[in-house]
């Protein structure tokens, strides 16, 4: 099984504000993060909030570069960070789709031949062509997970996204993600529905204060997850 | 000679068909929920042109009939700088959300702002029509030179936005700073002064030196001459540092951001 990705001790800590650089305060960040992910793997991320799983999953989207330690990629990777978020919300949904396909280095032939599968998946009928600011959010988390998702980026990182929408909608964003494993993509979901990833994930990293603490299967993660709750 | 002048050159080329529809979407997203839509580009100069004429002709008593037109070429001229300025200064912090869904290169968004400002400087020119039918101006081949200004004009601006990019994210005081240089080069630039206004009152002694610093004067001026077809005396060391100051700007902008842009969104 060839590795999409690989992180080996990956740090990253953000600046302290000013005001707070006298008191004792631990920058926030990850820290000596080390894992792979593997070709049609989908991997889970848990941990509370501010633990850093969205830092995480920036810092693998090359948004922000890491501190010290080497992140290594193979083909496209995209991240679907949070509800709307990279959209124009003057723009319909069916521009927002070119522009992300375009952002994708997809040519517009391209997303022509997508473009009709996005409106369907996503379920938003006329409101396809009205723009993004009349959407309701669970509208645009819809339009967010069929764009992504039709594009097949080699790695598709997911940040709370995939537990939205009605039940039917989140049976269809999971199939849609095993499609995505099928077709060779790998994918890595932070999400705080435990029954979600227990369900789709293969692997489970527990991440507390920065720091990877588990990585196992979905049950033993989800145990190690719990007792750290109850502590 | 530095390598990142070049790489940022040719990842702009390669990125051209993003660069289109991201400068689409600017155009369209703008002026989207206004009942007017893209008439505001070419109402907005127009109406500070008749303030400022009424003002400046109540104060000075000027009554030179061409003062309002140059007054629009400088608004447009000077509002297409200040732009690229700004839009390009802020870029990392404007466009942090699309740097997530693909790995493009960042001068990308940088630029798409400012080609966008440069689309709507071509729409404002527009508002001129009018004055050449009102003043029976004659349409001369120095048009050709308007392209080259607007293009040297915005160049600059992005330029220097570049370079101020990587600091403003760190530094969030300068994105204030900006906001006051642009405000206050709106008097200090020939907006509602013209050159040869400038040249009667000071002649060309070191007045007309420093007033070359400024990286506008020269591109508006040459608007204004392409325009309405005059042939303004700017002496060659004017033309010298206001395309030196363009190719610096370029050099030293495309190596800051390049080196700087990448780790500096970490404080955004």
């Amino acid at each position: 099984m060839s590795v999409m990705m690989r992180l080996e001790d990956v740090t990253l800590e953000y600046p302290v504000p000013r005001q707070y650089r006298k008191e004792d305060v631990l920058p926030s960040g990850i820290r000596n993060v080390s894992f792979e992910v593997n070709q049609g793997e989908v991997i889970g991320i848990i941990g509370q909030n501010g633990s850093g799983k969205s830092t995480l999953l920036k810092t693998m989207a090359g948004v922000f570069p890491p501190d010290s330690g080497r992140i290594s990629t193979r083909g496209s990777v995209s991240l679907l960070a949070g509800v709307g978020v990279g959209f124009n919300k003057e723009l319909t949904g069916r521009e927002n789709a070119y522009l992300y396909g375009a952002l994708m280095g997809r040519t517009k032939e391209q997303i022509d031949t997508l473009i009709d599968e996005i409106k369907s998946f996503a379920e938003l009928k006329h409101h396809f062509d009205r723009p993004i600011r009349t959407y309701s959010s669970g509208m645009k988390s819809r339009l967010g997970i069929s764009v992504a998702t039709a594009f097949k980026p080699n790695l598709l990182l997911i940040d709370e996204v995939l537990g939205v929408g009605d039940i039917s909608f989140r049976e269809k964003s999971k199939k849609r993600v095993r499609n995505l494993m099928k077709s060779a993509g790998s994918v890595v979901i932070v999400s705080h529905s435990l029954s979600l990833l227990k369900e789709i994930c293969d692997k489970i990293i527990v991440i507390e204060n920065g720091e990877m603490a588990f990585s196992g299967n979905p049950s033993d993660a989800l145990e190690f997850y719990g007792s750290l709750m109850n502590e | 000679m530095h390598r990142l002048p070049f790489i940022v050159a040719s990842d702009l080329f390669r990125s051209r068909h993003l660069l289109r529809l991201l400068v689409k979407r600017d155009l369209n997203a703008r002026y989207r929920r206004a009942y007017l839509g893209y008439a505001w580009a070419v109402l907005e100069p127009l109406l500070l042109a008749i303030v400022y004429t009424l003002i400046f002709t109540i104060l000075v008593g000027r009554s030179d009939p061409l003062y309002s037109v140059n007054v629009v070429i400088g608004i447009i001229g000077w509002t297409l700088f200040s732009r690229s300025l700004t839009t390009s200064t802020k870029s990392l912090g404007s466009s942090i959300n699309l740097f997530q869904f693909a790995r493009v290169p960042k001068t990308v968004f940088a630029t798409s702002g400012t080609l966008t400002n440069a689309a709507l400087a071509l729409i404002s020119l527009t508002s001129l029509i009018p004055f050449f039918f009102m003043h029976d101006l004659p349409v001369t081949v120095s048009l050709l030179m308007l392209p080259l200004w607007l293009l040297l004009i915005s160049f600059t601006g992005w330029a220097i936005g570049l370079m101020l990019a990587p600091i403003s994210c760190k530094i969030p005081d300068v994105l204030n700073l900006i906001n006051f240089l642009v405000r206050a080069g709106f008097f200090l630039s020939p907006v509602m002064w013209t050159y040869d206004m400038f040249s009667t009152r000071f002649g060309d002694g070191w007045h007309a030196v420093v007033a070359h610093l400024n990286p506008t004067v020269v591109p508006i001026t040459g608007m204004r001459d392409a325009m309405l077809g005059g042939t303004t005396a700017i002496p060659s060391y004017g033309y010298a540092m206001c395309f030196g100051t363009a190719v610096l700007a370029y050099v030293f902008g495309t190596i800051v951001f390049e080196r700087q842009a990448h780790r500096a969104v970490v404080n955004i």
